[in-house]
Order: structure tokens, then C-alpha cells, then sequence
């Protein structure tokens, strides 16, 4: 019984991290209409922000998180005038989603193997950013792992106050419900649609540093979280912020709770086939497919 | 105010408009009529930015707009509504205003311009909170006519402001047009229902494949067989490949 | 047509060349251009030419290579049993993946061939008994009835890789040119429900590409198995994707031959730059997908074809542009 608390507060932390890196996702598409398969990249950036934050520079660590934050921000402004924008430009229009799908395709591979030339391949360490663990009732959890859910939740709900209150957030749910009226307003697209992919990528960054001390700091870190994000946002509903929400938590415990039933090295699998099975049955996921409302 | 001048622009390698020239004298109401495909939309569209012709020149209060994008235009004093409204459906209609709001500098202003909106629209104010989306054909042109004027525009383009409404709202809208003229809007009005635009416009060009057929006050056009003609079935239009 | 007739004479005499040359490291080169060279003109065959993007296509070519390893290994099968064992079972699986491509479009389509890709790639990881887990099989022979060593087996083998090889794409060719099947592949890329509504047999033929691209991409694991003689999980990874897509990208999409220039000329880079260090060649596939998806769309191939006037287009699906852009 208490593995099983134990295994549904792990599922909870992961719901958490999956939640931070899923929901950038889903903005992401939702606003631009682009799938980044690169995002997971930008986690690893993270991690290794913050590596050389902590272990080369001896920084503080909320120093070293904010640092991973900001870097993959600032790295995520690039992203649209350098490759999007020249893309829309030479088609005159949006392009088909597939086309976008290969041109992040290409960043993932290029900004990966960047990380590698670079950094090295080695699995870089880092040291926990908070030490001790939390008793709940018979089990307990590691601060670091609740520092990821208490992180992760107040920067989701500061981003959906955002989205909610603040002019730019308005202008941002604009562009995604309507970009040609947004531009009527006055919106300007290429600075909403570079906001909005830096804010997506900024929170996978984020994510990328507090994991670092769980997950080790390498180039291929953020992929498997890639391919589990799509999971998520398809079974939440593609461009839809509640569902990312929601989904992910889902797929966070059940991977968690799986591993009573069956090997823990198949756990992996379950965000596979959740997706394949919401594909063939329920395509527009649990939520359904909106605008970033 | 606004003059264009041998404008030649259409869609990628589809030219739609060949050399349509027009004016809006300020505080005018000038309406531009024309068979279906004729590049009526094409024309505001060109006009606002969101097609960059090919050729001709489009100044507004002598200002060139050939090259600015649609957004740029708000700050110079110029508004647009797009066919069907345009609007956020998923959002309120009082989000929808703050919108029409955007661009304005200070949160006061914003809040006495979008006060002012529901003054000229009351029914609005009852539905603050509803989306956009649930309100009748007539409140969402409305809502869209008062997110335009949030910024105080002194040019406003229509594109067929009366499409796909009842009877009754469109003599609303129209009502409305109306009443904003008279405190000083100019207003560049693309319509297929030509009764209506003949009653409030003060100028009337007539497009039809793409370049300029006629031009005159209303009364001249009623008189004139050429464009009954255009309208009553002799028209060139019948093999136009839209 | 005597455009066609040109390239095929300089592809038959490139193809031919590395024969004449006596450095059995060059002939490897070129024996493993020629798989990638499959594999790359069989992706585009169903992303490029019918318009069904996949993101999965390691997933297939590594059905096809672990399923001839563990024929030969487990079963004693020889290599031709092998080879065409493991065509069968790629094609099979992708048939499969083909009946959910009836109902999904675009990116859809894109992550669910991904997540298939690392299902099987999770399953190669982990089914110890058949698949040797994270090592992976590599004690299986090599082709059947070949020279011992030295020269003579080097050749011996890269003309047996040249003529399967050049027989698969003589096939899709034909596929694309030749019949109706080729129109219909056409048709669906350029605009789905036009041609369902003209009477094309959409679902036919999309499952068509899925087998056909999916067996020849199984058939080139099957080589790769053999040659290389070692199979692991790493061959379904994302970057054998991605090194794929890069390929078709360079070389041009939609065009099915274009593909194999892409992936010589690819490959070569790729090798070349193994010698600055092993960690910059991907760096540099990934660069060349960016550049030219934004910038050469139609890629090497298609910087020819637009001198022509005609323009083939290649990536129509995935600028979702259907014919005059209006």
C-alpha cells in the first residue's frame, strides 16, 4: 500500500515536470501552428545552463534556474525570425504543417548534436538544488522532486494569468484564434509569434534545470520528453492548454502506476501507446482542439 | 483623405485587380459596388496591407501605405472590418473590445473608449460577458463596428457589412453607419446589397473585372444604363474564372 | 525523356565505377551510400511522392534488419530467405500503419509513425531473447555464397547490394511513371479530396505506398544487417530518421531519385567529416535539412527541373499549396 502512495506521488511530480514541458508545446502550436520537435532541446539547454551555473561557476541554484530560464528564452527568440519567418516568406503563405514538422526536425538534430560537439557526450552530474526528503504518512518524497511540482505549478498559473489578464496575453489568444483580425487590432504577428515560442521554450528550459539533478545533464535528455509530450498534447487535444494540463498529469501517473503491473523498463511505452490509441479512436483528444483560449 | 491610384494586385501569380483607382474624401461616405469576383475584397484588402500590390499607389492623408503591414495601419487613423466581423469567437465581447483597444497607449484611455463603445451599443453591455460567438448576426456586427472604433479611427473599411444578416440588422448597421458619419468618420464601404450603399453613400465606384466601370454619386448611377445593365444580366462577369 | 536516358546512363556508370577501384574502404563507403540510398528514396516514395508524411521510417528499416538477423541467427536461414523475410515483415507492419493513415493528415500522421518508430525501437531495446536487448544481434553471417575476404568479397558484395538496391528503385520508378498507381499517388498528394471525388481509390493506394515504402525500407535493414553485421537498437533511432529526411531533403523531395543523390552525396559528407570528429556530421545534417527546407525546397533535384520550366512539384503536400495559389 504504500508503494503504491509512493508510486502515485512520483506520478504526480512527473504529471508536474511532463505539465511544464507539454503545456510550451501546446502554446506553441496553438499560436504558431508549429509542431517543435526541437523542444526538447531546449530542455537539455536548460540542464546544461544550469550545470555550468552550478558545478562550473558555483552560483546559487535559483541563480542557475532563473539563468536556464532566460538562456532557453533568449535562444527561443531566434527561432522564428531565423527559421520561420524566411519559410513563411519564400511560401507566401502558412505552410502545411509537415514542412514545419522537418524544418524543427532539422533544429533538433542540429541543436543536439551542437550540445554534443560542444559539451561532450558525457552524462554531466548535478547536485541536488534542495537536500532532505518530505514525509507523507508512511512514504516520503525528495525535496528536489517537490521543488518540481511547486516550480512548475506557479509558473503554469502565472502563465495562465497571463494569458488571461495581461494585454500581450489578450493579444496572444488573438493570434491564435485569429491572426488577420489580431493584425487589425494593431497585433503585431511576428513579435506575438516570437513571444509565444520564447515563452514555450523558456518553460521547457526551466524544466530542463530541475531535472538536471534527477535526469543528469546530456544532449539526448530532452528527446524521449519530446515524444512523450506529443502523447500528452494529442490526448489532451492539439492546442489546447487545459488538456496539455490535464493529459499530463494523467500520463504522469499512469507511467508511475504501471510498473506494478508490468517491467519498469517498458514504462516508456505506455505514452506510445496511449497516443496511438487516441489516434485511432478519439482524435481531437479529451478536450478537443481549440485556440489557445 | 484616401486616394488610390492604378493599383494592380491579386493573389501570388492570380491577378485580380488591373489598375483600379479611387478616392475617399474626408468624412465621406464612398461605397464600392461590383459583380461577384469583380476584386472587391481584394481591394480593401490591398488597401489595409494585407496584400501588397504589384503596382499603382495608395496614399492616406498623404501618407504612402504600400508596403506597411495591416497592424501599422490603426496608428495612422485608419480601421478595418473584415467580412463576417472578424471576430474572437471564443472570447467575451467585453475581451473583444479590450482588443479593439490594444494599440491604445493608457489604461484610462481604454477604459473611456471602451465605456463609449457600450454607450453607442447598449445591448452590448448586457452581454459583456458572453463569447462572441453566441450573440445574433446583427449584436456580432455590431460588436464588430465597436471594436473598430475603440481607437477613434477617422477612416473605417467595411467589407460587406450587411452580408448574410437579416433584414432588420442590416438597417441597424446601416443605421449606425449613418449616425458615425455624421459625427465626422469617413467610411470605405465594399457591399453586394447595392440599395443599401446607394442610400448612404455619398460616392459610388462600380468594379467589375477587376479594374474601375464608373464612378458618380448615386443618382447618376440609378440613371445610368451601362450599370443597370451590369447588374440586370449582360454582365462580362458570367466568365470570369473567379 | 533523353534527360531521363542521361541520368540513367551517368547513374548506371556511377554505379559501376566503384567497381574499378581496388580500395576495398571505398567500396564500403559506397555499399552503405546505396542503403541509405534505398532507404531514402523509399521514405520519399510515401512522404514525398503520395503526400502520407512519416517520421517512422528507422522503425521499419529496423524490422526489416532485425528480422533477417534473427532468421539467420536463430533460424540458420540464409540471407536470401533473410532478405526477403525481412521485406515481408517491414511491409506488413507498415500496411498496418497504413490503415490509421486513412483517417489522419499531416503532423497527425508524422508523430504517430514516430511513436511507432520508438515502440519498436523500445521493443528491440528490451526483447532480450529474440533481439539481443541494448547489444544486439551480431552473430549472423553475412550474404550467403560470397567470397571468403579481401577484394573479391568486397566487390562481390557491394554488386549485390547495387543490383537489389537498383532494383528497388527501378521499381518505385516504374510505380510513380509508369502506371496507374503513380497517378493516383499524384493525386492524393496533390489534393485528397478532389481525387477521391474523381473516383481515385484513395485507400488503395495509400495503403499501396505504405507497403511499398515500408517493405523497401525493410529490405534495405536487411542489407544493412547483412553487411554491417551487427544490429542494434540505435538503427531505430530518430536520428536514422532524421538522417533519412536530411537525405531527401538534400536531394529532393517527391522526385524518388532525387533521394539517392541526396543520400550519396549526404552520406559522403557525413563520412568525410567523420575525420574532423565523429561528434560534427549531424550538426551539419541538420543544417542542411533547415537551409533547405526554407531555401531549396525541391533540392538538388528539383534545381534542375525548374530550369526546365515544368516545375514538379515535389512538396506540394507539404506546402499545402494545390496547384495555382489562390
Amino acid at each position: 500500500m504504500e508503494s503504491l502512495l509512493e508510486f502515485l506521488i512520483q506520478g504526480i511530480v512527473l504529471g508536474g515536470l511532463y505539465a511544464l514541458f507539454a503545456v510550451g508545446l501546446t502554446l506553441i502550436f496553438g499560436v504558431l501552428n508549429v509542431i517543435n520537435v526541437a523542444h526538447g532541446e531546449f530542455f537539455a539547454v536548460g540542464g546544461y545552463i544550469l550545470f555550468c551555473a552550478l558545478v562550473l561557476l558555483h552560483l546559487p541554484a535559483v541563480l542557475g534556474v532563473i539563468a536556464s530560464g532566460l538562456g532557453a528564452f533568449l535562444l527561443g527568440l531566434a527561432v522564428y525570425p531565423l527559421l520561420i519567418a524566411p519559410l513563411n516568406r519564400r511560401l507566401g503563405r502558412r505552410p502545411a504543417g509537415s514542412l514545419y514538422l522537418v524544418l524543427t526536425l532539422g533544429l533538433s538534430t542540429f541543436m543536439q548534436s551542437s550540445l554534443l560537439a560542444i559539451g561532450g557526450g558525457d552524462y554531466r552530474q548535478v547536485p541536488p538544488l534542495v537536500r532532505g526528503i518530505l514525509e507523507i504518512g508512511p512514504t516520503g518524497v525528495s525535496y528536489q522532486r517537490v521543488l518540481v511540482l511547486v516550480v512548475a505549478t506557479i509558473l503554469l498559473a502565472a502563465l495562465f494569468a497571463f494569458l488571461r489578464w495581461h494585454r500581450q496575453g489578450l493579444a496572444v489568444r488573438a493570434v491564435s484564434q485569429n491572426p488577420e483580425a489580431a493584425q487589425a487590432m494593431g497585433i503585431h504577428l511576428a513579435r506575438i509569434f516570437s513571444l509565444t515560442l520564447a515563452l514555450g521554450v523558456a518553460l521547457a528550459g526551466v524544466g530542463g534545470a530541475l531535472m538536471a539533478p534527477l535526469f543528469n545533464v546530456y544532449p539526448a535528455v530532452g528527446f524521449p520528453l519530446t515524444i512523450k509530450a506529443f502523447a500528452i498534447t494529442i490526448l489532451g487535444g492539439m492546442g489546447n492548454l487545459a488538456g496539455a494540463l490535464l493529459a499530463s498529469l494523467i500520463i504522469g501517473v499512469a507511467e508511475s502506476m504501471v510498473v506494478i503491473v508490468v517491467p519498469s523498463q517498458w514504462q516508456n511505452g505506455v505514452a506510445f501507446l496511449v497516443m496511438i490509441t487516441v489516434l485511432l479512436l478519439r482524435p481531437q483528444g479529451l478536450l478537443g482542439r481549440a485556440a489557445v483560449r | 483623405m484616401l486616394e488610390v491610384a492604378e493599383v494592380r494586385s491579386g493573389y501570388g501569380r492570380l491577378e485580380i485587380l488591373q489598375g483600379v483607382s479611387l478616392s475617399v474624401a474626408p468624412g465621406t461616405i464612398v461605397g464600392v459596388i461590383g459583380p461577384n469576383g469583380a476584386g472587391k475584397s481584394t481591394l480593401l484588402k490591398t488597401i489595409f496591407g494585407y496584400l501588397a500590390p504589384y503596382a499603382g499607389r495608395i496614399t492616406f492623408e498623404n501618407r504612402s501605405l504600400v508596403g506597411l503591414r495591416p497592424d501599422q495601419m490603426l496608428k495612422l487613423g485608419a480601421g478595418f472590418v473584415a467580412q463576417a466581423g472578424g471576430l474572437f469567437a471564443e472570447m467575451t465581447v467585453h475581451e473583444n473590445l479590450l482588443l479593439g483597444g490594444y494599440d491604445l497607449a493608457s489604461r484610462r484611455e481604454l477604459a473611456e473608449s471602451v465605456d463609449a463603445a457600450y454607450e453607442r451599443f447598449p445591448r452590448l453591455r448586457e452581454r459583456r460577458r458572453q463569447p462572441a460567438g453566441s450573440l445574433s448576426g446583427g449584436e456580432q456586427r455590431a460588436l464588430a463596428l465597436a471594436r473598430a472604433l475603440v481607437t477613434r479611427p477617422r477612416l473605417l473599411l467595411l467589407d460587406e457589412p450587411s452580408a448574410a444578416l437579416a433584414p432588420r440588422f442590416i438597417d441597424e448597421v446601416y443605421a449606425a453607419i449613418e449616425a458615425l458619419n455624421r459625427s465626422g468618420l469617413a467610411l470605405l464601404i465594399v457591399e453586394q446589397n447595392v440599395e443599401m450603399i446607394l442610400s448612404v453613400a455619398h460616392r459610388v465606384f462600380v468594379l467589375d473585372l477587376g479594374t474601375n466601370a464608373f464612378d458618380g454619386a448615386p443618382a447618376e448611377l440609378r440613371q445610368t444604363d451601362r450599370i443597370r445593365r451590369l447588374y440586370l444580366g449582360e454582365s462580362r462577369t458570367e466568365s470570369y474564372a473567379g | 525523356m533523353s534527360r531521363r536516358t542521361l541520368l540513367s546512363v551517368v547513374g548506371a556508370a556511377a554505379v559501376l565505377l566503384p567497381l574499378l577501384v581496388a580500395h576495398p574502404f571505398v567500396l564500403s563507403l559506397a555499399t552503405q551510400a546505396l542503403i541509405w540510398a534505398l532507404l531514402a528514396s523509399s521514405w520519399d516514395l510515401l512522404s514525398g511522392y503520395t503526400g502520407q508524411i512519416s517520421f517512422g521510417h528507422a522503425g521499419f528499416f529496423a524490422l526489416g534488419a532485425y528480422t533477417a538477423a534473427a532468421a539467420s541467427k536463430h533460424l540458420g536461414l540464409s540471407s536470401w530467405v533473410g532478405m526477403l523475410l525481412g521485406a515481408v515483415v517491414a511491409a506488413l507492419v507498415g500496411l498496418g500503419a497504413g490503415f490509421p493513415a486513412l483517417r489522419l493528415r499531416g503532423h497527425y500522421l508524422a508523430l504517430v509513425t514516430l511513436a511507432l518508430a520508438e515502440l519498436i525501437r523500445l521493443v528491440a531495446q528490451n526483447w532480450l531473447a529474440v533481439t539481443g536487448g541494448p547489444f544486439g544481434i551480431y552473430d549472423f553471417g553475412s550474404f550467403t555464397g560470397l567470397p571468403a575476404s579481401g577484394l573479391a568479397r568486397a566487390r562481390a558484395a557491394y554488386l549485390l547490394v547495387a543490383v537489389v538496391v537498383a532494383a528497388g528503385i527501378r521499381l518505385m520508378l516504374y510505380l510513380c511513371h509508369k502506371t496507374r498507381a503513380g497517378r493516383g499517388f499524384r493525386a492524393i498528394r496533390e489534393d485528397e479530396v478532389l481525387a477521391e471525388s474523381l473516383g481515385i481509390n484513395t485507400t488503395a493506394y495509400k495503403l499501396l505506398a505504405f507497403g511499398v515504402s515500408s517493405g523497401l525500407a525493410g529490405l534495405a535493414g536487411t542489407l544493412y544487417a547483412y553487411y554491417i553485421q551487427l544490429v542494434s537498437p540505435t538503427v531505430a533511432s530518430a536520428a536514422t530518421t532524421s538522417l533519412v529526411i536530411g537525405m531527401a531533403v538534400f536531394g529532393g523531395l517527391g522526385t524518388v531519385w532525387g533521394p539517392v543523390l541526396g543520400a550519396v552525396l549526404l552520406f559522403g559528407i557525413n563520412e568525410g567529416l567523420r575525420f574532423i570528429g565523429v561528434v560534427y556530421n549531424l550538426v551539419a545534417v541538420g543544417l542542411v535539412i533547415m537551409v533547405f527546407v526554407i531555401f531549396v525546397p525541391r533540392g538538388l533535384a528539383g534545381l534542375r527541373l525548374r530550369r526546365e520550366g515544368r516545375a514538379l512539384r515535389g512538396d506540394a503536400a507539404m506546402t499545402g499549396a494545390g496547384g495555382s495559389g489562390a
